[in-house]
């Protein structure tokens, strides 16, 4: 036997507690809210429209219609929007083993904002409402072009230049997406919050739809290239050296992350951070290896997500504070303090 | 040793960085079992020759082959299959521990989807008891010291169990004992019958270790055989623009290296030494960096003084040791005396079998006498030499001096 199998072991009751955690979590913020509904009736009434089971005893139907179509939808996209920035953040930092990259820094939320908003704006969303995630994704990969353009030279790709391209074409990308929403209408405040400040209210079952199918496809195939990325972690030329196609594998990589994110900008706005602390304290906890890292971060990414979506309803007695918001608010301190220790050189 | 098989073949290798010619027709063959040094001065393309060998930096014209295939025609997982190639400096970021990192030499040989499995364990576990880093399994590569931290990178070139390995200066700021300690571990490798290529810093290591040296200098090879072959001080001069004494260290059998900076000012004066049993040494070394035409005799075979003349070039007058000096050795020293613009007699003991020094003496026209000790406690013949030494001394043109106060002039 071979002793990794202790570590593995730990490893997999970490996750799976991870698992239960975030199960506990949308439950309870399932049945959190102004209409408070007990736990118990709770799942029952999901469990019922899951067609699980099929009688409920004392639930009233205004309980049920708010369950399962107001907060279900919305603890669902909650959960697919945190795992889709929470291992697209791993992805990012590990090819290019910096841990202060995340899809939003290189212009990905930016972009997919932007590309969303025009198809707004053109009136294509009302006809379908598969056009906004085209136009987001395209929104998105048109930025990280600019960006990794930008950011080139001589085949190489400097982490911090790109960082500082990403920047400059999400505020220009920024620019765009308040231009248009100011031009379009009355109503186009409320849109202007959703596209910067992301959040989950008014998420229906359409967004679930929408945004399942490419985020669990760009997960699972992100999760599959782990051991992949464990050796690109140690540098382009370590990796060369190795044998990996380090330049074909990285486009790769960042296509499907940038899909991926673009997916969830789509149906919750453009939400900081969540890919830049969840793989952070992941490592702290589970140590570097990808294999565990990358679902680990999806679990704790939608974990972290709910959670916070939660605090945001929680904070105001009538009304919410965003999600992004609540994101923000804790993850910008947080952010700093990675600067902080990362400056003193002692960053993991 | 005879080579047999070629192992690695570079032809006529070019590259070049924005028009800069880095590398200019750089062609070798490398066989089986060797242990090849790259040596030369910074910025002369050392590095950039195994990056560009290994197919990392793109070379402008010219083909490189592993074992008679040629790189193009390879995949990568087949090329890191037969090459493993450690960087100058790597930095292992998120706290991979040293088992993790001495597994990725496995990556080669895994399928697409495939894990490692217990042989993989196995090889890479094995390597690290060899480079002794064994009890670091699960320390974090980021929190170790500079010698374990090369120790664990080696391990790791190693369980990629490749033919050829190419070392970017791994001793680069490691104490000296790691130095040593890497450079007999590539050496073990090499008696397995596999090849490596170092680039190193230093040369008295390579001269020790490697079995080949090949030395750059501005992109080009200036030189390329034995270590003894290579590092000269013809070489060396022309290469790094040092001034510089190759010899061969008794204490330790190994070719060592004495570097100054020449002064030129004093070329044209000739002076010659009667020196032997290693009082000239020190005269020697500081005159002949000060530029002076130096000649010495007459020693015996085997004198420390020989040894020192020989590594500066300096011409010796040598005669047999354990009895007296030759007729031959007598003469030619004696002209010497005649021909030096200054004549200088060491602080030597004097026997039967070199008294003919002390003779020769005389004829010198300037003459300067080292006496660090008296004359009496170094006359083992009975009192002649010093009733001679005394009549030296009050010769016209002779000044005594101490080592320390003419080496002070």
């Amino acid at each position: 036997m071979f002793s990794v199998n202790d570590g593995v072991l730990k490893k997999q009751m970490l996750m799976g507690a991870m698992g239960i955690l975030l199960i506990s979590m949308c439950v309870i913020s399932i049945s959190w809210g102004q209409v408070q509904v007990p736990i118990a009736d709770t799942i029952s009434i999901v469990l019922k429209n899951m067609g699980i089971t099929d009688n409920i005893n004392g639930v009233e139907q205004a309980q049920e219609a708010v369950i399962w179509h107001i907060r279900m939808p919305r603890v669902l996209v909650g959960v697919l929007t945190g795992a889709a920035l929470g291992v697209s953040g791993a992805v990012m930092q590990g090819i290019f083993s910096n841990p202060l990259a995340d899809p939003g820094i290189i212009g990905v939320s930016g972009g997919a904002s932007f590309g969303a908003v025009l198809a707004v704006a053109l009136g294509l969303s009302a006809q379908s409402l598969y056009y906004m995630p085209f136009f987001a994704l395209g929104g998105a990969l048109l930025a990280v072009g600019i960006a990794l353009a930008l950011a080139m030279s001589k085949g190489k790709i400097p982490v911090m230049v790109l960082l500082l391209a990403g920047i400059t074409v999400s505020m220009f990308m920024g620019a765009l997406t308040s231009g248009i929403l100011t031009f379009m209408n009355e109503n186009s405040i409320r849109e202007f919050l959703f596209w910067t400040v992301g959040g989950l209210d008014y998420r229906r079952w359409e967004h679930v739809a929408l945004a399942v199918g490419p985020i669990s496809v760009g997960t699972i195939f992100l999760c599959l290239m782990a051991r992949h990325i464990n050796i690109m972690v140690l540098g382009e030329e370590e990796a060369r050296s190795l044998g990996v196609p380090v330049a074909k594998l990285r486009i790769i990589l960042l296509f499907v992350v940038t899909l991926t994110t673009a997916t969830a900008v789509c149906v919750s706005g453009a939400i900081g951070f969540v890919g830049l602390i969840v793989p952070h304290i992941v490592r702290l906890l589970l140590g570097p290896d990808h294999r565990t890292l990358l679902p680990a971060s999806a679990i704790a990414g939608a974990l972290f997500l709910v959670t916070c979506d939660l605090i945001g309803r929680m904070i105001l007695p009538a009304g919410e504070v965003r999600v992004g918001i609540v994101t923000a608010l804790l993850g910008a301190p947080y952010f700093l303090y990675l600067l902080h220790r990362l400056q003193k050189g002692v960053l993991r | 040793m005879a080579i047999n098989t070629i192992a690695l073949a570079v032809r006529n290798m070019n590259v070049a960085f924005d028009e800069k010619q880095v590398l200019k027709d750089i062609s070798f063959t490398a066989g089986k079992g060797e242990f090849i040094g790259i040596i030369g001065p910074n910025g002369a393309g050392k590095s950039t020759l195994l990056k560009a060998m290994r197919g990392l930096i793109p070379s402008t014209r010219g083909t490189v082959l592993f074992y008679n295939q040629p790189t193009q025609k390879l995949a990568d997982k087949q090329l890191a299959r037969i090459v493993a190639y450690m960087q100058q400096e790597i930095n292992v970021s998120f706290g991979f521990t040293a088992l993790e990192i001495v597994l990725t030499g496995r990556y080669p040989y895994l399928g697409w989807w495939k894990d490692e499995s217990k042989t993989d364990y196995d090889i890479a576990r094995k390597y690290m008891e060899f480079t002794g880093v064994s009890e670091l399994e699960n320390v974090p590569v980021q929190s170790m010291s500079g010698g374990q931290r090369q120790r664990v990178l080696l391990a790791k070139v190693l369980t990629q169990e490749t033919p050829l390995v190419f070392l970017d200066e791994p001793t680069a700021s490691l104490d000296l004992l790691y130095q040593e300690e890497i450079f007999s571990h590539c050496q073990n490798i090499c008696q397995q019958g596999k090849t490596v290529l170092i680039v190193a810093h230093d040369l008295k290591l390579a001269a020790k270790f490697c079995t080949r040296l090949i030395l750059i200098a501005d992109g080009q090879i200036v030189a390329d055989g034995l270590p003894a072959e290579v590092v000269t001080a013809e070489n060396l001069e022309k290469t790094y623009g040092l001034h510089s004494a190759v010899f061969v260290n008794k204490v330790t059998g190994n070719l060592d290296i004495h570097t100054y900076a020449a002064a030129t000012i004093n070329a044209k004066s000739k002076m010659h030494v009667i020196g032997g049993g290693g009082t000239a040494g020190e005269l020697l070394r500081h005159f002949h960096e000060k530029g002076y035409h130096l000649s010495i005799g007459v020693l015996q075979q085997g004198d420390t003084d020989a040894d020192v003349a020989d590594a500066f070039g300096v011409e010796s007058i040598i005669s047999p040791a354990f009895t007296a000096f030759s007729a031959a050795a007598i003469t030619s020293n004696a002209e010497k005396i005649a021909h030096a613009d200054m004549v200088v007699l060491t602080n030597l003991c004097f026997g039967e079998q070199n008294l003919a020094n002390l003779q020769a003496a005389f004829h010198a026209e300037k003459l300067i006498i080292i006496e660090d000790s008296p004359i009496q406690q170094r006359d083992f013949t009975q009192g002649i030499a010093t009733e001679l030494y005394k009549k030296l001394v009050k010769q016209p043109n002779v000044i005594v001096e101490t080592t320390i106060t003419f080496l002070r002039r």
